[in-house]
């Protein structure tokens, strides 16, 4: 695993990066096979539409919206998904009143098992400041604009908790199945940087 | 339908990496929470969040590089059981 630590193609940080691969493996604390089998897990099989799938039970059945509202970490759980960045899920519903978005101003915190790992842009110094300061302006910026008397509530991940969207379901699709509704659902409107 | 196949989460047009050692070291990170910390992840954090106020401007990954090493010394002599 170490043996390119010092390959001459190799940029500064891949060579911290190999240097701490070679330290931690020696260490005992990196299995065979765990790195790309991680890789692998967060390319194919974590992200979005897992979340898709929270959002979709949760529009076709008001029972599970119910569990889902009052403890998301359970309801999410049903549908198999939990772990890092997962183990205290609160979920906030969008209104015709009220619109929720997320944000982890001192750095990256997400839900990982329902969004996988976020976008380049939500880690950003940009993004982490100024959804807090002007929420309305910035949502507008990214696409999002709010009628003026839309409540906008921000939800700053910083702590133990990590949230997620429910985002209003769109009219229209009363007879959908629900795998149709979940691939309706965006990251983004997740996220609430975006409407459905 | 399963979803899987239709491509996300690179559907909003962004890789998970962008590049072979992003992939690398955050995984080298889980490795170290969940070995080195039993599943606790706030060791970690914090050195991410102290990375990150110390460069604003640094590329992510390399703030989380930054965290990993800053973390090395903190590491239990043994791996949790």
């Amino acid at each position: 695993m170490s043996e390119g630590a010092h390959h001459p193609a190799m940029s500064p940080v891949e060579e911290r990066v190999a240097a701490l691969e070679a330290l931690l493996t020696e260490r005992g604390l990196i299995p065979e096979g765990f790195i790309e089998q991680t890789i692998h897990r967060y390319e194919s099989e974590i992200g979005p539409m897992n979340g898709a799938k929270v959002v979709a039970r949760a529009w076709a059945d008001p029972r599970y919206k119910q569990r889902l509202l009052a403890d998301g970490t359970a309801a999410i759980a049903e549908l198999g998904f939990r772990g890092a960045e997962g183990h205290h899920m609160v979920v906030v519903e969008n209104t015709p009143t009220v619109h929720n978005v997320v944000v982890c101003t001192l750095c990256s915190c997400y839900p990982w098992p329902t969004l996988g790992l976020p976008p380049a842009w939500y880690k950003d110094a940009p993004y982490r400041a100024r959804m807090v300061r002007e929420p309305r302006v910035l949502l507008a910026e990214m696409g999002c604009e709010l009628p003026s008397d839309t409540e906008i509530r921000v939800w700053d991940s910083s702590a133990e908790v990590r949230y997620l969207v429910l985002p209003q379901r769109p009219a229209g699709t009363e007879e959908m199945t629900e795998a149709d509704l979940a691939a309706l659902v965006t990251r983004d409107s997740m996220i609430g940087v975006a409407r459905l | 339908m399963n979803l899987s196949d239709l491509g996300v989460p690179r559907r909003n047009g962004e890789l998970v990496f962008d590049a072979p050692w992003q992939g690398r070291v955050f995984a080298l990170a889980d490795a170290v929470v969940e070995r080195a910390f039993g599943g606790d992840r706030e060791p970690f954090r914090q050195k991410l969040i102290k990375a990150i106020a110390a460069e604003p401007d640094r590329p992510y990954w390399e703030s989380w590089t930054a965290a990993l090493e800053a973390l090395v010394p903190a590491l239990p002599p043994r791996p949790v059981p």
